[in-house]
């Protein structure tokens, strides 16, 4: 292998984004992690170093005007190069469509939609003025396509974060940047209840959940050059669930 | 009046032009009573004049939350909670190159053409469980959810979330007899092209040869197509986004 890539993966704590950290780092990354708890960020870091890989914490924020800019910063600082994005971190809350408050909307746009458009924006912009190119991976999730009760806000976000990769490829393409998103299923993390879990073969095709490191393959997949000729598009990692 | 619309209480943003406006008309021609919105306050009045009785006009900004409750408490009130339409028309376009795309742009963007759409759904979906009513809703999308305009970041961003916002919110509301569906208009002769037209038209001219019928498409061809999903005819079709763009995203 040649010199290690660098990216950096938010939402990177818990679940999702922790898999993807820890396979990229077998992979051949070292990464700017961030999320808002540095506690679920040690134990990313301490994967991420078995993996072979190191890693940059960032506790913060992603709602907070400057983080896109100290987390570009971060991985110029610590690794002197940035390969990679991956947007990651996302909320979610569960209520009637009818009884939505307007801060569930507000939070979850910016969270799962604005924060991600002014990071690439800010990672754009840098490689843009060095003359490099880059590659992002936003994840979606199979809520950009199919409906599920009480996620209206949520499902809103991710139908608008898959139309905003098709936008940045089309616009970035000459630049060298490439811009593609991964649309879990159901994934299994430290937040699955079991009763779930167990009943997996029932309603998965390929008869289970999915694992994070599934998805972080696929991300590990579009960041590469195998992917090179990919972009603006979605990856569905959901074991076929949405065949159904 | 009589028609397919009769007896039926339509709310309408975006009413004093375009798409908005012409659907206004439509829904009104068979025989709706129109609440018509806006934040263009002459050409809503010029609207509302053209309907005459039994139609009302309301200058509201829909960025704001307050003017989007503001707008399902007037219509409630108006009609005695009998909403039985509502038409997401209004929505704005600002183009910026998306590397120096502003915070301020992406904001309002998303506070007109998602956020307003999401809040008045809401609150008129909540009206209309209440009441009983077998409702409809229609939100105007956009090819470019799928198909992105250059320059346009914040605009294909924010209806690609209308499509969602429309498919999930029919779900939900689907055992409630209350249908969402949304119409996704390719290039279509509005105030939000007018610069273009007068000012580009080799763009303009360079847009249309994507569309294979080979012209744009009046505001009166997207609202029938609207009123057709507002009506009881689809009574069956929900979450359905109908493209309706003279073949663009066929290739």
């Amino acid at each position: 292998m040649g010199t290690r890539r660098v990216a950096i993966v938010t939402g990177a704590g818990r679940g999702i984004g922790k898999g993807i950290a820890t396979t990229l780092a077998a992979r051949g990354y070292d990464l700017v992690i961030t999320s808002r708890t540095l506690r679920d960020l040690g134990k990313t870091r301490r994967l991420v170093e078995e993996a072979g890989g190191s890693a940059e914490i960032v506790v913060a924020d992603l709602k907070d005007a400057g983080v896109a800019a100290l987390l570009l910063a971060s991985a110029l600082d610590r690794f002197g190069r940035l390969d990679g994005l991956v947007n990651n971190a996302a909320v979610n809350f569960f209520t009637p469509f009818w009884k939505q408050p307007d801060r569930n909307l507000d939070e979850i746009i910016e969270t799962n939609l604005t924060a991600p458009f002014f990071l690439c924006q800010t990672v754009a912009s840098y490689w843009v003025e060095n003359g490099a190119g880059g590659s992002i991976v936003n994840i979606s999730s199979a809520e950009d396509t199919i409906a599920y009760p009480e996620q209206v806000p949520y499902a809103s976000s991710k139908g608008g974060l898959l139309s905003m990769t098709k936008v940045l490829a089309l616009e970035w393409g000459p630049l060298g940047i490439r811009v593609n998103a991964v649309s879990p299923g159901s994934v299994d993390t430290d937040m699955t209840p079991e009763m779930y879990r167990r009943d997996a073969p029932k309603f998965m095709p390929v008869g289970r959940l999915g694992t994070p490191e599934d998805i972080g393959a696929c991300v590990h997949f579009l960041l590469s050059d195998d992917a090179a000729f990919v972009t603006g598009t979605s990856i569905y990692a959901d074991g076929g669930y949405m065949l159904q | 009046m009589s028609g397919r619309f009769s007896g039926k209480n339509a709310i309408i943003t975006g009413a004093a032009s375009g798409i908005g406006r012409a659907t206004a008309l439509r829904l009104a021609t068979e025989g709706a009573g129109t609440f018509c919105v806006d934040r263009d306050e002459e050409g809503l009045a010029r609207v509302v004049d053209r309907l005459g009785r039994g139609h009302t006009g309301l200058v509201a900004d829909l960025s704001s939350a307050a003017s989007c409750r503001q707008v399902v408490m007037a219509a409630r009130k108006l009609w005695g909670n009998r909403i039985h339409i509502l038409v997401n028309a209004a929505a704005i376009l600002i183009r910026q190159p998306t590397l120096e795309h502003s915070r301020a742009a992406w904001d309002l963007t998303f506070d007109i053409n998602l956020k307003a759409p999401f809040r008045l759904s809401r609150d008129v979906v909540s009206s209309m469980i209440e009441e009983g009513i077998r409702g409809a809703i229609v939100n105007v999308g956009s090819v470019e959810a799928v198909l992105p305009g250059r320059g346009h970041a914040a605009y294909t961003a924010s209806k690609g979330a209308v499509t969602m916002l429309t498919r999930s919110a029919a779900f939900e509301t689907a055992p409630h007899g209350i249908r969402v569906n949304a119409v996704a208009p390719g290039i279509v002769a509005t105030g939000m092209n007018a610069d273009l037209r007068a000012n580009n038209p080799e763009r303009w001219s360079a847009m249309l040869a994507g569309t294979p019928m080979g012209r744009h498409a009046e505001p009166e061809e997207i609202a029938a197509v609207i009123a057709f999903l507002a009506s009881d005819d689809p009574s069956f079709v929900t979450g359905a986004i109908v493209t309706s763009d003279g073949g663009w995203t066929l290739h």
